[in-house]
């Protein structure tokens, strides 16, 4: 029967494990390299799903910065990271925006929320505000 | 003005040096940014990873900055915003500049510098080549992406695997650019494991070591980078010059402590770290000026930065109080073998030692670091030149200490 194998870093900690596996029919039949149980757990969940936690940013509009951060509020499977930034596409806020204000519920059917990761005020006017600031240099 | 004590810069050292100088009793603390808001670079470092030790939580830059500026907004700590210092002198009268003020003098009875760091450019490291548009350090590419809303390229190289090429290569690859890959003249990354992890593997981009850029093509914009292997001392291996077409290089080539201010205050520098020399209170040479965070030295966690800026605020609220002996002359910690990097560099007898070190080589072989005449001081699995290594030494332990300190990485 044909062995598959696969090479693991694991992020647990900062030692950074380098684990081998062997698998057969999706099967784990030998692990080395992890120097705790931990390490033997991070490479089962890799296996069965790989979860990381999603940060990128939003449009926003009526602040003096043009992009909101934000996050998933909890790890989503890797493999829906990039269906979750094209979700976020079309999404255009506008200020003032809280922190932690749910951006998007559920989003892509990964049960986590997009929620802000700052507080953004609302600004009037930016483009003028900056401007009152060049000619008061200026004069 | 005066001031008790005036904290110089808002990021993650300056907020927490702030709010921990009013919590150490200080009345008059003063925190003073250049920029509009509060935070420094922790507001466009929208990754997660901050505060996993000293908060216990995952936090990303901006929520880390929101938690250390809501806690300042709970004490009467006043700020200033827009206000750029111009100079520090030896006896701490600050001369600032605002909109609002104009030029202004601040008479602090002590200061903590937390100026932070900036980072390397092409300059530094003089890659032959044209000077097209499309060259820029990973961290201004990370303030256009996540602040600005502005992708610099599409087609990426990346110089150096420091912790924020990596973090942008991941950036640039979510937002849709194609980074070609990561380049890295040491035979080892410069990041955290982690970040190799999560931001290069995960995304199937390429880190190639002990390669770098030799030239850069392009007239009007980059059209492209020559990259070459290098050997053992870092010299272009002939023959290996490879054309990557791309219209965009980031560089992330090293941090420097940014310390204008400290050298015109008079404050000792050091090669070592590039920022200035402190005792185990942060103090620097010159009486009642502090300094925490990466104006000392570059670290790569922001748990240790905010812990170095609560140590300076606690002892630059007792300066301030008047409740500052002299004490024994302080002794210097030096590098011994394999000792790329420490700080503090010396020793006043005044509070425990929190040592940070740095090895200069990787060793993934069990290691014992060694404090001479003090012994073995601790153990650890591995060293490596990308993780900073922490550790606490009693005052107990050192008390008796009468000559320098020297600090080694060996195998054991």
């Amino acid at each position: 029967m044909d062995v598959e194998k696969k090479h693991f870093t694991c992020v647990i900690c900062p030692i950074g494990c380098e684990i081998d596996v062997e698998l057969q029919n999706g099967n784990v039949v030998s692990m080395e390299g992890n120097k705790c149980e931990k390490g033997k757990e991070f490479v089962l969940q890799e296996l069965e799903e790989a979860m990381r936690i999603l940060t990128t940013t939003v449009p926003v509009k009526g602040a003096k910065w043009a992009m909101l951060p934000v996050r998933t509020d909890k790890p989503i499977p890797k493999r829906l990271l990039s269906k979750v930034i094209e979700q976020l596409a079309d999404i255009e806020l506008h200020a003032p925006v809280k922190m932690y204000h749910v951006i998007v519920k559920d989003i892509a059917g990964t049960d986590a929320n997009i929620v802000a990761t700052r507080n953004m005020k609302k600004v009037n006017h930016p483009k003028d505000a900056k401007k009152d600031l060049i000619s008061r240099k200026e004069g | 003005m005066e001031a008790d004590v005036t904290v110089i810069g808002s990021g993650p050292a300056g907020l927490t040096a702030a709010v921990h100088a009013h919590k150490s009793g200080a009345k008059g603390v003063l925190l003073l940014e250049r920029e509009e808001e509060l935070g420094g670079i922790l507001k466009q470092c929208i990754h997660n990873g901050f505060g996993l030790e000293q908060f216990k939580k995952d936090y990303t830059g901006p929520e880390y900055a929101e938690r250390l500026i809501e806690e300042l907004e709970k004490t009467n700590v006043q700020y200033f915003l827009n206000t750029m210092v111009v100079s520090l002198s030896p006896d701490k009268t600050i001369t600032a500049v605002s909109p609002e003020k104009g030029l202004f003098h601040i008479k602090s009875r002590s200061v903590v510098l937390a100026m932070g760091c900036r980072e390397r450019p092409r300059s530094s490291i003089n890659i032959p080549g044209t000077r097209p548009a499309g060259i820029y350090t990973a961290g201004v590419a990370q303030r256009f992406v996540n602040i600005d809303g502005y992708l610099p390229g599409k087609q990426v190289v990346i110089l150096g695997s420091g912790d924020i090429g990596l973090i942008m290569a991941r950036r640039l690859t979510l937002e849709g650019a194609r980074v070609k890959g990561v380049y890295e003249i040491m035979d080892y990354p410069g990041g955290l494991k982690r970040n190799i992890v999560q931001c290069l593997n995960d995304f199937d981009i390429p880190l190639y070591l002990s390669h770098t850029v030799t030239e850069i093509r392009g007239k009007e914009r980059v059209e492209g980078v020559v990259v070459s292997k290098v050997d053992q001392k870092m010299n272009p291996v002939g023959g290996s010059k490879q054309f990557i077409p791309c219209d965009t290089l980031l560089l992330s080539v090293g941090l420097i402590p940014e310390n204008e201010l400290s050298k015109e205050a008079g404050v000792e520098l050091t090669p070592i770290t590039r920022g200035p020399v402190t005792t185990e209170t942060m103090e620097t040479k010159v009486p009642g000026i502090f300094s925490c965070g990466n104006v000392s030295t570059v670290f790569d966690l922001v748990d240790y930065v905010a812990e170095t800026g609560m140590i300076a605020a606690g002892n630059a609220a007792r300066f301030a109080a008047g409740d500052w002996k002299k004490g024994k002359n302080p002794v210097e910690i030096i590098p011994g073998e394999n000792v790329r990097m420490l700080f503090p560099q010396r020793y006043s007898f005044k509070d425990d030692l929190i040592l940070f070190v740095r090895s200069a080589k990787p060793i993934d072989k069990p290691v014992k670091i060694e404090l001479s005449p003090l012994g073995v001081r601790l153990k650890r699995l591995y060293a490596r030149p990308n993780e900073m290594i922490r550790f606490k030494v009693s005052r107990d332990k050192l008390k008796d200490v009468t000559g320098p300190v020297e600090v080694s990485i060996t195998e054991r």
